[in-house]
């Protein structure tokens, strides 16, 4: 059989939703072999193109040939079958069987619903070694990272024989380590005939990773071409959003010199000896890459995980309990926004009060007018896009998700503000949104702490930068023009 | 400006799902209602409706408690039990000291008020138990108050023998259960229950600690990262809860004069179901006593119908169990229509 030059080709792809058009007349080709990247702020049509890829949607109009023959899936499955495979940010693995039970899960062979073993077994793991030797067929996924179990998962779609893999956000939650050798991966899977679409916030791995890049806005396909054409993120920005929003940093005229947080040699499970200050109107910043102990240090000091030390805020002890916390003014913007952060099943206006609910009650009745009043304020000065307070979160998007979480650490009037991985999974727009709330905050007086693994978002809006490696501070640095990116990643990969 | 005048108007225009449950059973209850009285002889009388409502009080009572639970992403399987318990201890505790050669006629002789306040103390013994296991321990609740449901009616099995204790009760055991409203057959417990749903109903929906109660349910993780006491929470519903069932379990045996270790038995499902009926969620976050209380009342008007059919009271399980499919069915079927 020839095969087509293009893998995938779409033509005047159409989906309605009851009030929105999500993805508006978009024709583009994908070529043979290559990594094709997708970018566009959230809502601009891409979530959407890929579940009527993978089958989760039906299209509204428009066509969509894969190796030169319509494609229409009906199911995940039923895409997987007719070769389009795909990495979910949710991983489709199983924690409790081993690698290679999950490898062939849902393709077993069996006799009389007995399993049997057979040669695809063998065939499924010899792919996997080569991909990547380190993991074991008889380990449980539970004991792989997140970057080895994304690894068993291509393994799975390269040993089916899949045309196409897409990759939702593979990095979101993986190490600079392990992001680099995932990447090493994906270009290998050209050689095996395989084509990758990659869908990234992270534009450098766009220029890093892709042969060519697609750009949606607002359910339009705004352009495709070779990466190589393209002269740098501005650019690319630019295309994505009409305007340029990268702004870097710049130094405070007069900072403070009022402590509001001393922390004193903390230790606890996985922090060892880390003691630093923050001064009134300060964004500090705690970079380091995953399991370094930026999360667990914002626990620790959140009073949610134990530690030995000491912690003085405005000169008192805290009290290690998260609500002692918050009432002597401090509150977290927690890591997991969904999980740890909203209350999805309740409206805008469940949310945003809670962390100060005195504020919007008397003798334990709440105040409903007080309460609205109080969430359309928020709504409107961070720009949440809703049309009612009485949405409820789940139905928003990741960025207005994150805007809410925000509204409910503002209103608890807190002098400092810890933020755990402020913008994770949010599109440039909402980011340079998030970053101007941080800064107005910051010049109101407020003290912000980052804990981020986003090298870029740390030097643009942290007046001073600690890094972790390992459960310690190896170093604190002032931020300024003679700051030296390649010395921070050399100290928090472990260089002396 | 122009945003700001698009949130003025939508603002409280959209009723929550709640509310919107709420309607939709009442449509449910309006419907099966009108069949009844259609097809059942008398159904329609006055004293019949009202009875729809006042031979239901301890379900409701204890309802209450169960659905507060349930927002809160947790069960109360042990209330069939406290009733049982509280109203044997009711009882011995203000039998006759040594008065007969009958042990099951011999109680500690305590004034009736000190007996039904020990036996309270009782449930909230129990409350606590739960409280412990589930709040500080992290035992899953189904598992906990499964536990002390057999323990509080066992506990009143060894105090009764496995029957019951009705003789040598001062009168006064027999009053409360029994006093109706002067000129009316509605009794005191059924005026108890009414002010209850009430209380229920504003502490639901215009107190503090009501609405903890949502945000626990909807993620108790983010409800403690927010600075709210889950722990001290949980012990507050499961103390009320087992107070409720408590107070459920004096009046019950006022009401026939006894202590009775087999009483109530199964009212925790019955309690369950009402608060299912009403659309209250399994997962927690989601619910609310009046959707609790209507859905008491549409099992009850099925049961009654079905007895006014004279069908055979064997029956009734089987068509509680039918009656919750099609409501909980209907329940996702109008859910999911509303989500477009």
């Amino acid at each position: 059989m020839k095969l087509t030059d293009n893998v995938l080709e779409i033509r005047d792809l159409v989906k309605d939703f009851p009030s929105v058009r999500a993805v508006n007349n978009v024709s583009f080709d994908i070529k043979r072999n290559s990594v094709h990247c997708l970018v566009g702020e959230n809502g601009a049509g891409k979530s959407t193109l890929i579940k009527i890829l993978t089958g989760a949607y039906a299209r509204s109009g428009g066509k969509i040939l894969l190796n030169g023959k319509e494609y229409s899936p009906h199911s995940t499955k039923d895409a997987k079958d007719k070769g389009i495979s795909t990495l979910f940010q949710e991983l489709n693995v199983v924690d409790q069987l081993t690698v290679a039970e999950n490898l062939t899960l849902g393709m077993e062979d069996t006799t009389f619903g007995f399993l049997r073993k057979t040669d695809k077994i063998n065939k499924m793991v010899s792919v996997m070694n080569s991909l990547e030797p380190s993991i074991r067929p008889r380990q449980l996924v539970s004991s792989l990272s997140v970057a080895k179990k994304q690894i068993v998962e291509i393994a799975k779609a390269v040993a089916t024989e899949s045309d196409i893999i897409i990759m939702d956000e593979p990095t979101a939650a993986i190490s600079e380590s392990e992001i680099a050798r995932l990447f090493k991966i994906v270009k290998g899977l050209r050689e095996r005939n395989v084509t990758v679409i990659y869908i990234s916030h992270r534009l450098d791995e766009i220029f890093e990773l892709g042969d060519y890049v697609t750009v949606m806005r607002d359910g339009k396909h705004i352009d495709t071409k070779p990466v190589a054409e393209i002269q740098d993120r501005s650019e690319l920005i630019r295309m994505m959003i009409g305007k340029t929003v990268f702004e870097a940093y710049t130094p405070k005229k007069d900072p403070s010199q009022e402590t509001i947080l001393q922390v004193r040699n903390l230790s606890n499970h996985k922090l060892n000896d880390i003691s630093f200050e923050v001064k009134k109107g300060e964004i500090a910043g705690f970079y380091g890459l995953v399991g370094a102990g930026k999360t667990e240090l914002a626990r620790a000091i959140y009073g949610v995980d134990e530690y030995e030390g000491e912690i003085l805020f405005k000169g008192q002890k805290l009290h290690p309990s998260p609500n002692k916390v918050i009432e002597a003014g401090i509150a977290l913007v927690p890591e997991e926004r969904r999980s740890q952060g909203l209350f999805t099943i309740l409206t805008i206006r469940g949310n945003v009060p809670v962390m100060n609910m005195g504020k919007v009650s008397r003798h334990g009745f709440i105040n409903a007018a007080q309460e609205r009043q109080v969430t359309l304020e928020y709504i409107e000065k961070l720009r949440i896009a809703t049309n009612s307070t009485e949405k409820e979160v789940i139905k928003l998007s990741g960025g207005n998700q994150q805007k809410v979480v925000f509204s409910k650490c503002l209103f608890a009037d807190a002098d400092l503000l810890m933020l755990d991985e402020p913008t994770r999974g949010i599109d440039v727009g909402a980011k340079s949104e998030i970053y101007g709330i941080i800064r107005r905050l910051a010049e109101e007086g407020k003290s912000i702490l980052i804990f981020s693994s986003e090298l870029p978002e740390i030097m643009n809006i942290c007046d001073r930068i600690h890094l972790l490696y390992d459960g310690n501070l190896k170093a604190s640095l002032t931020n300024g023009y003679d700051i030296d990116s390649e010395k921070i990643i050399h100290i928090v990969t472990g260089g002396a | 400006m122009e945003t700001k005048q698009e949130h003025k108007n939508t603002v409280g225009a959209r009723l929550s799902n709640e509310s919107f449950l709420t309607l939709f059973m009442i449509g449910v209850l309006v419907v099966l209602f009108g069949a009844a009285c259609a097809v059942v002889p008398n159904f329609y009388l006055p004293q019949n409706m009202l009875n729809l409502i006042t031979n239901n009080w301890f379900i409701i009572i204890l309802g209450i408690g169960v659905t507060f639970l349930l927002i809160s992403g947790n069960f109360d399987m042990s209330v069939g039990g406290v009733i049982a318990l509280t109203g044997v201890l009711s009882a011995y505790f203000c039998q006759g000291a040594n008065v007969s050669q009958n042990a099951l006629a011999n109680g500690l002789g305590l004034p009736y008020g000190v007996a039904v306040a020990l036996a309270l103390l009782c449930a909230l013994g129990i409350g606590a138990i739960n409280a412990f296991f589930i709040a500080r321990l992290k035992v899953p609740s189904i598992i906990v108050t499964l536990g002390t449901m057999m323990l509080a009616r066992g506990i009143g099995q060894v105090i009764t023998r496995g029957a019951q204790r009705n003789t040598s009760l001062p009168d006064v055991f027999g009053v409360v259960g029994n006093i109706a409203i002067r000129g009316t057959s509605i009794k005191i417990s059924v005026v108890i229950m009414v002010v209850l749903v009430i209380a229920a109903f504003i502490f639901e929906r215009m107190t503090v600690p009501g609405r903890r109660t949502y945000l626990i349910g909807a993620n108790a993780e983010a409800a403690r990262l927010s600075g709210i006491t889950v722990g001290r929470h949980l012990t507050f519903l499961y103390l009320t809860s087992a107070l409720l069932a408590g107070i459920t379990g004096i009046l019950l045996a006022s009401e026939f004069k006894a202590g009775v270790s087999s009483r109530a038995m199964g009212y925790e499902f019955d309690a369950l179901v009402v608060s299912l009926l009403g659309g209250v969620s399994i997962a927690g976050g989601f619910g609310s006593v009046l959707g609790m209380f209507v859905g008491a009342v549409i099992l009850s008007v099925v049961t009654t119908s079905a007895t006014g059919l004279l069908l055979s009271p064997d029956w009734q399980f089987t068509l509680k169990g039918i009656v919750t499919f099609i409501a909980i069915l209907a329940q996702r079927f109008a859910l999911d229509r509303r989500k477009g």
